[in-house]
């Protein structure tokens, strides 16, 4: 895949050159990142290798020192820590994110609650919900416009066994349907359900293996 | 970031009845605030009628010069009122301000427009910072007959400094990181702003300091209203410019801290 080839090869995320530092301590350093239609990319790292802070400036919350970042179609972002206001229901968040990404309706949001198993809450205020019930509604509202381009930080944390399946059959269907979803995790269990691997190592992305090299990831 | 392919039909749910319905959702949630208002209001009330029942004060009237003598106890309920409503209105928007910036962000960052959400967001505080003088002002009936003018000006007074507390409330709620400062500073603010404007036991009381005090204009407006028949308007909107200073600078450092820095290709 060349970026700007061809109008069908149009990269769904493309970041080139990023470059990061907190004061004198540089996290980022030329961190380069090609994420095709339909692809699904893991992102890892140690602790405090620096994924929040690429997920950020890939996202545009936090700008970078140096490099670009170009991002095609719709975009959603599902952050580490659910980002969910308490006093609201679940029902009551489909409907403010609705009127956000102005959505003629809020259909996809109830079959996303479907998909995840969480039906049964949606009139439960956040603030009385359990950390994984939080997490689904958390991806729910980053999937509920029915982005192409997703990133998701840690999005797994605190799910069941079920639910974690369910995740992966949703994340299927994203790909089925040619959205691009980058994953950013310090674990990885199924490395084959990946597209491509690539470790955050010295504020770099190194994809994990040689075979997987024309997936256009690395310095 | 909005998602323009997205746009295709009508949305279901406009932006702004949604934000406005929320926000006023979000500040009428506080279990505790309902507490005080429930309980804390008529039991302060009763301590502070108690406290001043029998004396006479004089009250500067600035805008006219004159100086009123008003019976103590009524004069009182009035700081009592003004002192509720700064720290339950100030409590309310700042403890529902502060937990949703990173829920705002979020929902900016999804497209929502930030103007819309502010408008939004201003118009509930004013809304709810209205309810709690309404009730404050309603239950000094309880301890106090005024006259119908008179109860008016002590609830317009009440309107004024519950939105220029309602405006601190946002400001703080937007600018510091834990619970613990917020609330000292609008408890702590609000009880020397109110306590100070009254001439019970307080030889500060009258001297032209006080003018600079958020609650001076309201106490003007009110007393003046009550006890000396006359509309000191000018001091109803010094309250007001309170309110708009603060909530001017509040919703300033609120869009600064929701704006979108992202972008698509």
């Amino acid at each position: 895949m060349t970026p700007g080839s061809t109008s069908d090869l149009t990269p769904a995320l493309q970041a080139t050159g990023i470059h990061k530092s907190y004061g004198r301590h540089p996290v980022l350093r030329g961190a380069d990142l090609t994420v095709a239609p339909g692809q699904l990319v893991a992102v890892v790292g140690e602790n405090g290798a620096g994924k929040s802070t690429l997920l950020k400036v890939l996202a545009g919350t936090l700008p970078a020192d140096r490099g670009e970042v170009a991002l095609s179609g719709a975009f959603g972002y599902c952050p580490q820590d659910p980002v969910l206001n308490g006093a609201l229901t679940v029902a009551q968040h489909l409907r403010y994110f609705a009127a956000a990404r102005r959505l003629p309706d809020v259909e996809r949001g109830h079959e996303l609650v479907r998909l995840l198993g969480y039906e049964r809450y949606e009139q439960s205020a956040a603030a009385d919900l359990s950390g994984g019930t939080r997490q689904k509604l958390n991806l729910t509202l980053a999937l509920l416009h029915d982005p192409d381009v997703l990133l998701l930080d840690e999005p797994y944390q605190g799910f069941d066994w079920e639910t974690y399946l369910r995740f992966w059959d949703l994340v299927e269907d994203l790909r089925a349907r040619g959205k691009a979803v980058v994953i950013i995790t310090h674990l990885i269990f199924e490395q084959d359900r990946f597209d491509l691997l690539a470790d955050l190592t010295d504020g770099r992305l190194i994809p994990r293996t040689a075979s997987l090299e024309d997936h256009h990831v690395g310095a | 970031m909005s998602a323009p392919d997205t746009a295709r039909a009508r949305p279901l749910h406009g932006q702004f009845p949604t934000a406005l319905r929320f926000s006023v959702r979000d500040q009428t949630r506080n279990r505790l605030a309902g507490l005080l208002l429930g309980l804390f209001v008529p039991v302060w009330y009763l301590v502070m009628d108690a406290m001043a029942s029998g004396q006479v004060l004089d009250f500067k009237l600035y805008a006219t010069g004159e100086v009123l003598h008003v019976d103590g106890a009524h004069l009182t309920l009035i700081s009592a009122g003004l002192n509720s409503v700064t720290m339950i209105a100030g409590f309310v928007v700042f403890d529902a301000v502060r937990k949703a910036v990173a829920f705002d962000r979020r929902l900016v960052y999804a497209g929502y427009r930030q103007t819309v959400l502010i408008s939004a967001k201003a118009l509930a505080i004013a809304a709810v910072a209205a309810a709690i003088a309404l009730y404050t002002a309603l239950a000094i009936l309880l301890f106090w007959r005024p006259t119908a003018a008179g109860w008016f000006a002590v609830l317009a007074g009440f309107a004024a400094i519950a939105l220029a507390y309602g405006a601190l409330g946002l400001l703080l709620g937007v600018l510091v990181k834990r619970d613990l400062e917020g609330f000292f500073l609008i408890i702590m603010g609000g009880l020397m702003d109110t306590f100070l404007q009254n001439p019970l036991g307080n030889p500060l009381a009258n001297k032209p300091v006080l003018q600079w005090f958020p609650s001076f204009g309201p106490m003007q407006f009110a007393v003046g209203g009550a006890f000396g028949h006359t509309a000191l308007w000018g001091h109803l909107a010094l309250g007001l410019v309170w309110a708009a200073a603060f909530g001017t600078v509040g919703l300033a450092v609120f869009r600064l801290r929701t704006r979108n820095r992202t972008r698509t290709r």
